[in-house]
């Protein structure tokens, strides 16, 4: 197979997640989009490795790396947006948050 | 494709061996309802209770599915270990060792401030 | 069933054979000592949040955390010695001193023992703000209970409890970690993994501010989703410059790029994505925009460590992969690294003229200062024998550690000036201030002078050193922006030190608290060391220069 089709499939998934995290205004879905954007780099490391017939296996090395990367990043992400929507009752990144003087003064 | 016959013909028995499974149940397994039997399966505990109509997922569901996540996906660093396991010799079994327990750590944290409890 | 079987061991071995021989790896496990002793500080921190008695936990937490860096400063001096050679205070000396460790993945050279050592004395420095308990009435300065709705009552409960987030400890030691490993990374899959354990704890630690909580979530949102984003395209930029030399080591990238193997397409499409990356880390423009709203919501010990351990990383990378790895291919990124040096001051010193709050003024300040250092990188003068022309490399790292502790002395006196609601932010309010009290004024004013890189502070010294490696990479027109934008700068600098001594302050005036030994500590010791490199760089440019050049 040549490997101009995966190079393009992930070009496409590439830009397919930069479109959402672009577009969307959810932070949820933005980080749905990072992660497309995340995977279309493993099908392009795959792809480029199975072309070098790299003997180290580098880049199949670093998708493994990738996918444990992506999986602690994904954990983190989703605890500080849903830190986020306990305080405000939304995942929106443009709703302009403003503390009261309440929240600002901290408990005291 | 010589190569993969094995696999395929795996697949085949283990999809033979699901299909009979199930189908044969009906015809041999003794039938007593109970009202535990007939409600909603959620991983062997009490269903959650939820508003008519679905509703929002409880959020206690977030820490042990990321907890889940997260400690499922260490495995991923012993796939290449397996591999070469022989050729690594004590380096290799020392390192993973190493690697287990950091993971350990880890586990210790969550287990010891509550992360593990469900209510 | 037994022909079948018999193939599939034959092709088993067959595969078998054709796998490389991978032999167990060699690691130097003195020459990363330093790294080793964090990571052990790290996992003991967790450990002890799971162990130790909720009461004891902070002091205890605190104590591991600076022993640990101790330790690693100790060892890195170690290592100085015993694997860098003998260190000739003769001139300049261009030789690459140090090795590559761990099959390669590490290089422990001149430049990352240097940087190694500028991190842990900053996250030194910073672990006592992180530690400060006098600001709060005998709280930290982090939330209680972060995983409460802000303002509520679960948050006032645990405040009368006295409960406290112990974990910014371990978070931060992680973050050091990654830092440390950022700018020694020899490959750029280890690039990778530094820069994710870089930056994961920081996004977090972001989001724990006491006062302000809002502000300080959704600071920590924008980092991560930016940072996320960013660390995407850098990955597809490692991917390309994979496909383009078959690996990931800056040596066979290097020899790739310079026997021009294939078409350049990859190659330059893989070099701008990687620099995104890069230059999001060092909020350089125009992906800097992240930077004044998170350094303002940040708890702000937390936005002293990371801006200054974040960008002695990121920099330090950023020079390791473009002079190893992409040196062969200079002509293609230096005009453009041009381009966004001459913005990141421009626009870095023209956006820092409207701002009234300190910390985002202190974000925009950093902003323009990743734009000097950006100067040399962009002249990428690599010294020739036997002149003491100061090199691009030594020159970043000077710069470096005279902003470091510029900065981190300034967010010190940002938490000091306070009212009933916390840290006042609004620079309207420091009016004044040198009437309350002279001596914290003088101060931020030694900082002030610094930035703008006046004579006889630490800031001076910098920007000569800086601009003088881009005069000598033939970057003139950078040096010329470089000072046209820095007499911009000093026009803002000044007017808050006039503010501060000559205005009449708003009302009943801002007050200073009294903190404890710790934040003290810090702002003499930052106050200091931006004198004593103002009067006497000497000793500190020697060590940068002979830090030599990269190992390839």
């Amino acid at each position: 197979m040549s490997l101009v089709w995966p190079l393009l499939l992930s070009c496409a998934l590439f830009g397919i997640g930069l479109y959402g995290v672009l577009a969307r205004r959810n932070a949820i879905l933005m980080l749905i989009g990072v992660e497309l954007m995340l995977n279309a780099v493993n099908l392009n490391l795959v792809a480029f490795d199975a072309w070098w017939g790299d003997a180290l296996r580098s880049g199949q090395s670093l998708t493994l790396f990738m996918i444990a990367v992506a999986a602690a990043e994904i954990g983190l992400g989703l605890a500080i947006v849903l830190g986020l929507f306990r305080a405000t009752g939304s995942a929106d990144v443009d709703l302009a948050v403003v503390d009261t003087d309440e929240q600002a003064d901290g408990a005291r | 494709m010589n190569v993969y016959a094995p696999i395929l013909v795996l697949g085949i028995i283990a999809a033979a061996f699901a299909v009979l499974s199930v189908g044969i149940a009906p015809f041999t397994g003794p039938k007593r309802y109970n009202r535990a039997k007939l409600d909603s399966y959620e991983c062997g505990i009490e269903p959650t209770p939820q508003p008519a109509g679905g509703g929002r997922v409880s959020v206690k569901y977030f820490i042990t599915a990321m907890l889940f996540i997260v400690f499922d996906i260490e495995i991923i660093f012993l796939y290449p270990f397996a591999v070469a396991f022989d050729q690594l010799g004590w380096f290799g079994l020392i390192e993973m060792v190493i690697f287990i327990g950091t993971v350990f750590v880890a586990y210790a944290y969550v287990w010891r401030r509550g992360g593990l409890e469900w209510d | 069933m037994t022909a079948l079987t018999g193939a599939v061991l034959a092709q088993n071995a067959l595969s078998a054979a054709d796998l490389p021989q991978i032999g167990a790896p060699a690691i130097e496990y003195g020459t990363l000592s330093p790294v080793l002793a964090i990571t052990a500080t790290a996992l003991i921190g967790v450990l002890v949040e799971a162990g130790a008695p909720r009461r004891a936990r902070f002091g205890l937490q605190s104590a591991v955390a600076i022993v640990g860096i101790l330790a690693a400063l100790a060892a890195t001096v170690w290592v100085s010695i015993h694997d860098l050679g003998k260190v000739s205070f003769e001139g300049t000396d261009l030789l690459a001193r140090g090795k590559t460790v761990a099959e390669g993945a590490l290089v422990v050279d001149g430049p990352t023992v240097f940087l190694w050592g500028l991190l842990l004395v900053f996250a030194l420095v910073s672990m006592l703000m992180f530690a400060e308990r006098g600001l709060e009435g005998g709280l930290s300065g982090f939330t209680g209970q972060a995983a409460v709705a802000p303002g509520g009552a679960g948050e006032r409960e645990a405040t009368m409890a006295g409960i406290e987030h112990t974990e910014i400890f371990p978070l931060a030691m992680f973050a050091l970690l990654g830092m440390m490993v950022f700018p020694a990374s020899n490959d750029l899959l280890t690039m990778f993994v530094a820069l994710e354990v870089l930056s994961l704890p920081l996004y977090l630690l972001c989001g724990l501010a006491r006062r302000r909580r809002l502000l300080s979530q959704e600071a920590a949102v924008k980092y991560f989703l930016l940072g996320a984003f960013s660390s995407a395209f850098f990955l597809y930029g490692i991917a390309l410059v994979y496909g383009y030399s078959g690996s990931f080591t800056l040596a066979a990238i290097d020899t790739a790029v310079s026997n021009q193997i294939a078409g350049q397409n990859l190659l330059l499409a893989g070099m701008a994505l990687i620099s995104v990356g890069l230059l999001f880390k060092v909020s350089a423009v125009p992906f800097q925009a992240w930077t004044p709203d998170v350094y303002q919501g940040a708890p702000t010990a937390v936005t002293a460590f990371m801006a200054a351990g974040t960008k002695v990383a990121a920099f330090g990378a950023l020079l390791r992969v473009f002079f190893v790895g992409f040196g062969g291919a200079q002509w293609d990124w230096r005009p453009l690294m041009m381009i966004v040096a001459v913005l990141t001051m421009v626009v870095g010193a023209v956006v820092l003229i409207r701002q009234t709050d300190v910390k985002r003024m202190l974000a925009y300040s950093a902003i323009a200062h990743s734009g000097f250092i950006l100067t040399a990188f962009a002249g990428a003068y690599e010294g020739s024998a036997g002149t003491a022309t100061i090199t691009s490399v030594s020159a970043v790292m000077f710069y470096l550690a005279v902003y470091g502790f510029s900065t981190i002395g300034a967010f010190a006196i940002a938490t000091l000036v306070r009212d009933g609601g916390g840290e006042v932010g609004h620079l309207a309010r420091w009016a004044g201030l040198g009437r309350e009290s002279p001596v914290l004024a003088g101060v931020f004013a030694l900082f002030m002078l610094s930035f703008a890189g006046i004579p006889l502070t630490a800031g001076f010294m910098g920007k000569w050193t800086v601009f003088s490696a881009a005069w000598s990479g033939y970057a003139w027109p950078l040096v010329v922006a470089g000072v046209l934008t820095s007499a911009v700068a000093a026009y803002f600098y000044v007017r808050v030190i006039v503010l501060m001594f000559f205005a009449d302050p708003e009302g009943d005036g801002p007050t200073v608290a009294v903190p404890s030994v710790m934040t003290s500590a810090v702002i003499a010791v930052t106050a200091a060391v931006t004198i004593v490199l103002g009067i006497v760089p000497g000793p500190v440019l020697d060590l940068a220069q002979n830090a030599g050049t990269f190992v390839r």
